[in-house]
C-alpha cells in the first residue's frame, strides 16, 4: 500500500479535482459558446469571466463567514469589517499612507499585512463578544463593524472624500502582481485593465481571464487551507462547539481559546478576500467594504450553498451572481432582459397591455435592475424547504460528503 | 475650544433644547423598537424586516396624506388626518404581519433561532424590491425623502416654541406626545387585559403557558401581527420627520437603532426597551449638538450610539434589564 498513495491521494480529492477542472475551464468555454451559434443564450444564461473574478473572491469571503459561523456556531455578523480591513490595507499601501510600507510593496505582501491586522482586530473584538453567545454575539459583532463603517467613513485620511472610499492613486498605475515577490517570471498582474496579457496554445488570454486564473489560485489556496483546519482535531474542537458547548467544556476544552483562534483565522482569510477584492478592482467604499448588508450578501451565500459545509459557500455565491446576473443587468454582460428584447422585437415590445403600458415597459419594470427581489425569494424558499442548501442537501442525500461518495461511485470501494 | 463649547452646553438654553431634542428622539425610538421587542420577547424571534416594515409604514402613511391633504387643508384637518393614517396604517400592517406570521414564520419555531432571523433577512430583499418597483411605477425616487409627503405637514409643526428659556420645536413636542401615548398603551395592553397576560406568561414559560390552556400559538400570531402594526405607526410618524422621511434607505436606517434599543435595554423586557430608548435617544441628541458646535466628524452621533451598544454588552451582556436565559445565554 506503501507505494500507491499518490493514487490513493489522488483518489480522494477527486471531486476537488472535478471542480477545480471545472472552473479552469470556464473561461475558454464560455469564449467558445460566446462565438458559436448559441452565442445569444450562452450571454443570457451564463455570467462572464469578470463576473466569476468576484464569484471567487467573494466566495473566499463566504467561505471564511461559514468557516466561524456555519462550524462554531457562533453568527459573526460583522464580518464585513475584516473585508473591508484587508481592502483597505491594500489600497493604503499603495498610496503609501501606511507607515513603514511603501508604495512598491509586493501585492502579496500587502494581502498577508491585512491578514495579520485582521487577525489583531479579530483578536480584539473576539476577546471581548466570545464572552457573550447567540444573538447577542450576532449584535455586539454587529456593533463593532458599524462601529468601524461610521469610522472609515468620515476619516478623511484614508480618502479624500472618504463616503466613496478610496481608490488606488495614478502613482500605481502598474497592476497587484499575484505571485512570487521578486520573481517578475513568477508573477502576473491582475485587474480588468490592468491585468497583463497571456499568450497560451496559439490564443491570447485577456487580463479579467489573467486575474481569474490568479485569484482562483489564491482563493484555492486559502480554501485549502481552512479545509486542512476544518479536518484537524482543531477543526472538531470547533464542532464540538457548535453541536454542544457544555459538553466540549466538561470534556476540558478551554472553549474560549478555540472560539477566538477560529474567529482569528477566519478574519485573516477574510482580509485575504478583501485584498483580493480591492486588488481587482482597485477602489473600494464604505458601503461594499464595510456595510453590514455586505455580512448579508456572505451569510445568503453561505445558506444557499449550505452552512456548514465550507466549499458551499462558494457554489451558494455562484448560485446567487447568476440569479442576479440572469436577472438585473441590463447593458453588457447578458441577462434575461436584453434577450428578451432582441428576442420580441420592437413590434411587440412596443404592443400596448392596459391603458398606456407596453409590454417592452413591463418586462423592463419586472427586470431592469430588481435581481435582489428575485434573489430574496429564492432566499427566503431556501430557508424554508431547503434549510441545508445545496452542498448541504446533496451531503444527506449521498449519506456522507460528496469528496468521499464521488471516488466511491467512480472507482468502486477502496477496502 | 472644547471647554468654551462645554461651557455653551451648559447654559441652561442649550442644556433644555438638548433635553428636548433627546426626548423627542427617545420617542421615536421607542416607537421604532417596541414591535421588535414585543416579538423578540415572546417569539425570541429577531425580526430583521422590522425595518422594511417601518419603511412600508412610512409610504403607506405617506400616500394617504398625501391622496387626502390638499394645499387648502387646515391645519388641525391635517392633524386629524394624519391620527387616521396612523390608525389605518396600523390595521394594514397589523393585517400583513398576521398573514406573514401564519404563512411563513409559523414552520420555522422548531428550527434553530438563527432561520428565523434568516427568513426575516430575505424578507427584507423581497419586501425593499417591490417597494422600489411601485416608486419606478409612480416615478419617485427610492433613494431620497419623498417630499410630497413632507409637504403635508402643517405649517405650525415647522415653527419653534419657546418654553422658558429653552428653544424647542412643536415636532419634538409632538413626538414626545406620541411616543408617550405608545408607551402608555403598549404598557397598558400588557399589564391590565387578559392578553397582556397571556403574553407576559407566554414570554415566561410557553410550554407552562399553553398547558394551562392558552393558545400560545395564537397569542404567537396576535404579537407579531401587532408588532408589525407598530412598525407601521412609526414609520408614519417617521414620514413627517425630516432628518428621516419616507424613502427606502429608512429600513436600514431604523433597522439598526432598533436593534440597538432592543438588545442596550435588554431582550425581552418592555422596560428595559423605553429605557435604552431613553438612554440612546439622549446620547443622540447630546452627540449631535456636539457635532453641529465642536467637533469635525460627520458620523460622531451614529459612532456614539454603537459605542452603547458595544459598551453596554461588555458591562452588562443581557443588556440593562435583561433576564439571563433569554437570547442564548
Amino acid at each position: 500500500m506503501e507505494a500507491g498513495w499518490p493514487r490513493e491521494y489522488l483518489r480522494d480529492h477527486t471531486a476537488h479535482i472535478l471542480v477545480i477542472a471545472l472552473l479552469a475551464l470556464y473561461p475558454p468555454v464560455y469564449h467558445i459558446l460566446l462565438n458559436s451559434p448559441v452565442s445569444a443564450e450562452t450571454q443570457m444564461l451564463l455570467p462572464t469571466v469578470e463576473t466569476m473574478v468576484g464569484v471567487l473572491y467573494f466566495g473566499l469571503f463566504a467561505i471564511s463567514f461559514d468557516f466561524i459561523s456555519g462550524y462554531t456556531g457562533y453568527l459573526s455578523f460583522g464580518h464585513a469589517v475584516f473585508y473591508g480591513t484587508g481592502a483597505y490595507t491594500v489600497i493604503l499601501i499603495a498610496n503609501g499612507k501606511l507607515p513603514l510600507l511603501g508604495p512598491g510593496t509586493p501585492f502579496m505582501l500587502s494581502l498577508l499585512v491585512g491578514g495579520l491586522i485582521a487577525i489583531v482586530l479579530a483578536m480584539l473584538v473576539g476577546l471581548v463578544s466570545f464572552r457573550l453567545s447567540g444573538v447577542y454575539f450576532a449584535m455586539i459583532t454587529l456593533g463593532f463593524a458599524q462601529v468601524f463603517y461610521v469610522f472609515v467613513r468620515g476619516w478623511d485620511y484614508v480618502a479624500t472624500n472618504p463616503r466613496d472610499g478610496p481608490a488606488v492613486g495614478p502613482s500605481h498605475a502598474e497592476g497587484f502582481q499575484i505571485g512570487v515577490p521578486g520573481i517578475d517570471q513568477l508573477s502576473l498582474s491582475i485587474g480588468v485593465l490592468t491585468g497583463d496579457e497571456v499568450a497560451l496554445l496559439g490564443s491570447t488570454l485577456s487580463g479579467t481571464e489573467v486575474s481569474y486564473y490568479m485569484i482562483g489560485l489564491v482563493v484555492l489556496a486559502c480554501y485549502f487551507a481552512m479545509q486542512r483546519v476544518i479536518h484537524s482535531p482543531f477543526g472538531r474542537v470547533m464542532i464540538a462547539i457548535r453541536e454542544n458547548e457544555e459538553r466540549a467544556v466538561a470534556i476540558g476544552y478551554n472553549t474560549y481559546l478555540y472560539k477566538l483562534g477560529a474567529f482569528a483565522i477566519s478574519g485573516f482569510f477574510a482580509a485575504v478576500a478583501g485584498g483580493l477584492f480591492a486588488g481587482f478592482k482597485r477602489s473600494a467604499s464604505p458601503e461594499n467594504a464595510f456595510y453590514f448588508l455586505v455580512t448579508g450578501d456572505a451569510l445568503l451565500a453561505s445558506i444557499i450553498g449550505g452552512f456548514g459545509t465550507l466549499a458551499g459557500s462558494l457554489y451558494g455565491h455562484l448560485f446567487d451572481e447568476t440569479v442576479r446576473e440572469f436577472l438585473s443587468k441590463a447593458g453588457q454582460g447578458g441577462g434575461l432582459l436584453p434577450y428578451l428584447r432582441a428576442l420580441l422585437g420592437q413590434e411587440t415590445l412596443d404592443a400596448t397591455l392596459v391603458g398606456d403600458t407596453t409590454i417592452g415597459g413591463l418586462i423592463d419594470l419586472l427586470l431592469n435592475g430588481h435581481a435582489s427581489l428575485y434573489v430574496g425569494l429564492v432566499f427566503v424558499l431556501f430557508v424554508l424547504y431547503v434549510p441545508d442548501g445545496l452542498l448541504g442537501t446533496l451531503r444527506a442525500r449521498l449519506g456522507g460528503t460528496f469528496a468521499e461518495a464521488l471516488p466511491a461511485k467512480l472507482w468502486g470501494d477502496s477496502e | 475650544m472644547i471647554v468654551e463649547a462645554l461651557a455653551e452646553f451648559l447654559t441652561l438654553g442649550e442644556l433644555g433644547g438638548v433635553i428636548v431634542n433627546g426626548l423627542a428622539k427617545s420617542a421615536l425610538y421607542v416607537m421604532i423598537a417596541s414591535g421588535l421587542t414585543l416579538i423578540f420577547g415572546l417569539m425570541g424571534v429577531l425580526n430583521f424586516a422590522h425595518g422594511s416594515l417601518t419603511m412600508v409604514g412610512a409610504y403607506l402613511g405617506g400616500l394617504l396624506m398625501v391622496v387626502t391633504v390638499t394645499g387648502g387643508t387646515a391645519p388641525l384637518t391635517r392633524l386629524g388626518l394624519f391620527f387616521v393614517a396612523i390608525v389605518v396604517v396600523f390595521a394594514l400592517l397589523t393585517m400583513l404581519g398576521g398573514a406573514i406570521e401564519t404563512t411563513i414564520i409559523r414552520p420555522l419555531y422548531d428550527r434553530p433561532p438563527i432561520y428565523q432571523i434568516l427568513l426575516t433577512f430575505g424578507l427584507t430583499l423581497v419586501i425593499e424590491e417591490v417597494v422600489r418597483i411601485v416608486l419606478g411605477v409612480y416615478g419617485l425616487q427610492p433613494l431620497s425623502d419623498w417630499q410630497a409627503a413632507l409637504a403635508t405637514k402643517p405649517q405650525f409643526l415647522r415653527e419653534p416654541v419657546a418654553l422658558g428659556p429653552v428653544s424647542a420645536g412643536w415636532m419634538s413636542l409632538f413626538q414626545i406626545l406620541l411616543g408617550t401615548v405608545t408607551v402608555l398603551g403598549i404598557w397598558a395592553f400588557l399589564t391590565r387585559t387578559r392578553y397582556g397576560l397571556y403574553i407576559r406568561a407566554g414570554s415566561e414559560d410557553a410550554e407552562m403557558a399553553s398547558a394551562l390552556g392558552i393558545d400560545v400559538r395564537q397569542v404567537f400570531t396576535v404579537v407579531f401581527a401587532l408588532g408589525i402594526g407598530l412598525a407601521g405607526a412609526a414609520g408614519t410618524l417617521l414620514m413627517w420627520d425630516p432628518t428621516w422621511g419616507a424613502s427606502v434607505p429608512l429600513a436600514a436606517e431604523t433597522l439598526l437603532p432598533a436593534f440597538i434599543v432592543v438588545i442596550v435595554g435588554g431582550l425581552g423586557t418592555f422596560r428595559g426597551t423605553v429605557v435604552a430608548a431613553l438612554v440612546v435617544g439622549m446620547a443622540d441628541a447630546v452627540t449631535t449638538w456636539w457635532f453641529q458646535n465642536a467637533i469635525e466628524f460627520t458620523g460622531l452621533p451614529e459612532l456614539v450610539l454603537f459605542l452603547v451598544l458595544v459598551v453596554t454588552l461588555i458591562v452588562r451582556p443581557q443588556g440593562l434589564f435583561g433576564v439571563e436565559e433569554v437570547g442564548g445565554h
